[in-house]
C-alpha cells in the first residue's frame, strides 16, 4: 500500500514538473508572435538584440529605472538589450565569461575598474562620440554630458583613449544635515579648519554630534585630512613609498585627539561596521558626514523623507595642503566589447541613458547625478554641483589610503584608537610609522 | 574477473571518475602548480603565467596583513576550539544522560546551525552588539553595570566578539558528533560502574572519555577543516574593506584573487591566492597527521 502511494506521489510529481516546463514554454512562445506583429507595423527598426552584463540588482532603484529604459528603448528603435543583472558580483564574473568567449555587448561598473581591470577587452569609442544623435540637438555626444567625466574616462582609458563613456556620476565631499546647522545657528559652511571647530562647537551646544565615521571610510577620512595638510602629490607619496611617516600625520593625530576629546566625534565611531556610520546620519543624531553623493540614495530607506540634505568640500587644513578646489569624483562607466557585433546599436543605448529624458530619470529616481550638462540636478545634491563645478584637482579614491591593504587595515586599527581615547597624538603617529 | 564484469564497472564508474577528475582534481592541481607562478587573473591563459618559484609563498609571509591572518586562524582554532569542544561535550553529556526534552534542547541548540551565517551575523552586529539599544549593553544598563557597557566592535574587542558569535553557531554542530559518539558506548559499562559505586565525574572520566578518543579525533579534524574556511563570519565583521583584526587567510584570498571592493586597488594576485590555499591544505594534512598518530582506532573498547 504505501510503496502504490509512493509511486503515485512520484508520478504526480513528475507531471507536475513536466506540464510547468510545457506552460512556460507556451507563455514565452506566445508574446513573440505579438512582438513581431508590432516590429512590422513600424518602418526601418531594428531587431538586433545585444547583452548587458549589469553592475546592478534588478530591485535597486538604478536596475528599475533601466528595466524600464530597456522596455521604452524597444519600443523607440526596436533593440532588444538582454540585460544579464550580475549585481556587484561583475567584478567576479566579467572577466571569465569574455575570457570564455560568451556574446557580451555591453557592461557596466566604475570607471577605474572598467578601465584598469577590463580594458583590454574595450571597444575605443572616439569616433561614435564624435558622432551627434538625436537627443544631443546635432552636437556630439562628447560636448552635451559633463566634460570632467569624459575627460577622466579618457585619461584612464588604454592608450589614453575614449573607451567608455560615464554615467552616475559622484564626488566625495561632506554631506550633513542642514536642519541641525540652522538649529545650532549655523550660518555659512565651515571653509577652514578653525571655522569647522566652530560649528564642531555649535552643534555640541545644540545636543547633536557633528561627524562620525565608519570603517568603510576611515582611510578616505584620513587621506583627505592629509592632503588637506600636505596636499595630493606629498600624500600620495607615502603611499608609493608604503610609510607612512610624514611630521604631519602628528598633526592629523592632535587635531582629531582634539576631535575626541571635546566630543564632537561620535562616541561609537571607533567600532562602526559599516553602514553604522550613515545610519547614525539617518537617525538624525549626527550633523555631518564625509562620504559621497550617493549618501541620501543609500539611506532614503532610513531617514526621513524630507531629510534636508546640504553639502560642502573638506574644508582647508593647513598651509601646504589643497583647499576647497580639490576633491575626488568619480563615476560609473558603460564599456563596449571589442567583439561586439552590434557596437552601433549597444552606443546608440548608452546615449539613451545619459541624455534626455532617461538620464533625468535615472538621476531623479536613483538620487542620483545627471550626465548631461542642461539636466537638472535632484534637490538633495545642488550644493554638490557646486563643489563639483569647482574641483580643478582630482583626488583619486581615498587619497590613495586604500590602494595597500596594509596601509587600510593600519588606518583603520590606529584611527578607531585614537577616536576611542585609547592612543594620544604621539602614539597614533608612531604607530602609523611601523 | 570476467570480462562482461570489467565492462560493466568501467561504465559504472567512468561518469562519478570523469566528473571528480574535472570539477574536483584538475582545479587542485591546477591550483598547486599556480602557486609557484605569478598570475593575474585566475581565468588567464596559462602561456601568461610567468614561473616565480617560492616568490610567492616569501611575498605572503613578508606580508603584515597575511601574518595577522595567520595568528587570528591560530587563535581562532585553539582558543575556540577548546572553547566550543568543552561546551559542546557537556550539553552533549548533560543531553544522553537521560534528561526531560532531549529532542526540544538537541534541535534548540543546533537551530544557529541551520540559519544562514549572513542572517547570524547581521543580527550579532547589529543586534546583540549594538553599543546603544544592543542587547548585551541594554542588560548591562539594567542591571547596574553601566561602565562594563563597551564597544563590543571596536578594535580592541572585535576580534572576541566575532570569536565569541562565530562559536555560539558552531556547538550545535559538534554536540551532535559528540552525542552520537556517547550513544554508541554500550549501556552495561555505565550499569556495571554505577553497581560498583561510581558517581557521575567517575563514571565519565574513566568511561565516557575513554571511549571518544575516536569521537575527538573527527570532531578535532572537521573543527579544523571548517575553521580553515573561515571567511563570512570575517567579512561579515569587515564588509568593505580588510581590517587586521578580523582577517583571515580565505577573506585575504579572496581579496587577493577577485579585487578588493574598493576600485581603486585594481590589482589582482591570483599566484598568491593559490599559495594561501595551498598553506590552508597543509595545515589541515599536518593537523589530521597528527591525530591519527594520538587516536589510532576508534572502536569502543576500553
Amino acid at each position: 500500500m504505501k510503496k502504490k502511494l509512493f509511486s503515485l506521489m512520484a508520478i504526480v510529481l513528475t507531471c507536475a514538473m513536466v506540464l510547468g516546463g510545457c506552460g512556460g514554454a507556451a507563455q514565452s512562445a506566445a508574446p513573440a508572435p505579438a512582438a513581431s506583429g508590432a516590429a512590422s507595423k513600424s518602418d526601418a527598426k531594428s531587431d538586433v538584440t545585444i547583452t548587458y552584463y549589469s553592475m546592478w540588482n534588478e530591485t535597486e532603484p538604478q536596475g528599475q529605472t533601466i528595466a524600464q529604459a530597456v522596455d521604452a528603448f524597444k519600443e523607440k528603435t526596436g533593440i532588444t538589450v538582454d540585460v544579464n543583472w550580475q549585481g556587484r558580483d561583475i567584478r567576479k564574473t566579467l572577466q571569465p565569461a569574455l575570457d570564455a568567449g560568451q556574446d557580451i555587448d555591453l557592461f557596466d561598473e566604475d570607471v577605474e575598474r572598467v578601465n584598469g581591470t577590463w580594458g583590454k577587452y574595450l571597444l575605443n569609442v572616439e569616433d561614435l562620440a564624435a558622432k551627434s544623435y538625436d537627443t544631443t540637438n546635432g552636437k556630439p555626444l562628447t560636448d552635451v554630458i559633463n566634460k570632467k567625466l569624459v575627460d577622466l574616462a579618457r585619461s584612464l582609458g588604454p592608450d589614453g583613449k575614449l573607451s567608455t563613456i560615464p554615467y552616475q556620476p559622484s564626488t566625495f565631499l561632506v554631506m550633513y544635515n542642514k536642519d541641525i546647522f540652522k538649529t545650532a545657528g549655523i550660518t555659512a559652511v565651515p571653509k577652514t579648519w578653525e571655522e569647522w571647530l566652530a560649528a564642531c562647537a555649535k552643534i555640541k551646544a545644540a545636543g547633536k554630534t557633528p561627524i562620525t565615521v565608519d570603517d568603510a571610510y576611515m582611510a578616505s577620512l584620513f587621506g583627505y585630512h592629509m592632503a588637506r595638510l600636505i596636499g595630493k602629490d606629498k600624500t600620495l607619496a607615502m603611499v608609493t613609498n608604503k610609510k607612512i611617516d610624514d611630521p604631519a600625520v602628528l598633526t592629523f593625530g592632535e587635531q582629531w585627539k582634539e576631535m575626541y576629546d571635546k566630543g564632537y566625534i561620535s562616541k561609537n565611531a571607533a567600532g562602526n561596521i559599516y553602514p553604522a556610520g550613515q545610519q547614525e546620519v539617518a537617525s538624525g543624531n549626527v550633523a555631518m558626514y564625509l562620504n559621497g553623493t550617493w549618501l541620501p540614495n543609500e539611506i532614503k530607506n532610513s531617514a526621513p523623507a524630507d531629510f534636508n540634505w546640504g553639502s560642502f568640500a573638506y574644508p582647508a587644513v593647513g598651509k601646504g595642503g589643497d583647499g576647497p578646489e580639490a576633491n575626488q569624483y568619480g563615476a560609473q562607466c558603460f564599456g563596449i566589447n571589442k567583439n561586439t557585433k552590434h557596437a552601433e546599436e549597444a552606443f546608440k543605448f548608452i546615449v539613451f541613458m545619459t541624455t534626455g529624458e532617461w538620464d533625468n530619470k535615472l538621476a531623479a529616481d536613483s538620487i542620483g547625478v545627471p550626465m548631461a550638462n542642461d539636466a537638472t540636478w535632484p534637490k538633495q545634491l545642488t550644493d554638490a554641483k557646486a563643489v563639483l563645478d569647482a574641483t580643478t584637482t582630482r583626488y583619486p579614491w581615498a587619497v590613495g589610503m586604500e590602494n595597500e591593504a596594509d596601509i587600510n587595515a593600519k588606518i583603520k586599527t590606529n584611527f578607531a584608537l585614537l577616536v576611542s581615547g585609547k592612543l594620544d597624538a604621539k602614539g597614533f603617529a608612531d604607530a602609523m610609522k611601523k | 574477473m570476467k570480462t562482461k564484469n570489467k565492462a560493466m564497472i568501467v561504465i559504472f564508474l567512468a561518469p562519478a571518475v570523469f566528473l571528480y577528475t574535472m570539477v574536483f582534481l584538475y582545479p587542485t592541481i591546477r591550483t598547486v602548480i599556480m602557486s609557484f607562478f605569478k598570475v593575474e587573473g585566475v581565468t588567464d591563459a596559462v602561456s601568461t603565467w610567468k614561473f616565480n618559484g617560492m616568490g610567492n609563498f616569501k611575498t605572503l609571509f613578508n606580508t603584515p596583513l597575511f601574518v595577522s591572518a595567520l595568528q587570528n586562524i591560530g587563535l581562532i582554532w585553539l582558543v575556540g576550539g577548546i572553547g566550543v569542544m568543552l561546551v559542546s561535550l557537556l550539553f552533549g553529556v548533560i543531553l544522553t544522560s537521560g534528561v526531560h526534552g532531549k529532542s526540544f534542547f538537541r534541535s534548540v541548540i543546533y537551530l544557529p546551525n541551520v540559519i544562514s551565517a549572513v542572517a547570524m551575523g547581521t543580527m550579532w552586529i547589529n543586534y546583540v552588539y549594538n553599543p546603544d539599544f544592543g542587547l548585551i549593553n541594554s542588560t548591562l544598563k539594567g542591571l547596574g553595570f553601566k561602565n562594563a557597557a563597551a564597544q563590543w566592535t571596536g578594535p580592541e574587542l572585535v576580534f572576541w566578539s566575532m570569536l565569541i558569535a562565530y562559536c555560539f553557531g558552531m556547538v550545535g554542530y559538534h554536540m551532535l558528533i559528540w552525542m552520537s559518539g556517547i550513544e554508541r558506548i554500550p549501556t552495561d559499562f555505565y550499569e556495571a560502574a554505577t553497581i560498583e559505586g561510581a558517581n557521575v565525574f567517575q563514571r565519565f572520566s574513566k568511561i565516557t572519555l575513554p571511549l571518544l578518543k575516536g569521537v575527538c579525533r573527527t570532531n578535532i579534524v572537521l573543527w579544523t577543516v571548517s575553521t580553515m574556511a573561515f571567511f563570512v563570519w570575517s567579512q561579515l565583521f569587515s564588509p568593505v574593506n580588510l581590517s587586521a583584526s578580523t582577517v583571515t587567510p580565505m577573506s585575504y584570498m579572496y581579496e587577493l584573487v577577485f579585487g578588493a571592493s574598493s576600485s581603486a586597488i585594481t590589482v589582482r594576485d591570483s599566484g598568491a591566492g593559490a599559495a594561501i590555499g595551498v598553506i590552508l591544505t597543509m595545515v589541515v594534512i599536518v593537523v589530521f597527521m597528527f591525530t591519527q598518530l594520538i587516536v589510532r582506532h576508534d572502536d569502543v573498547e576500553l
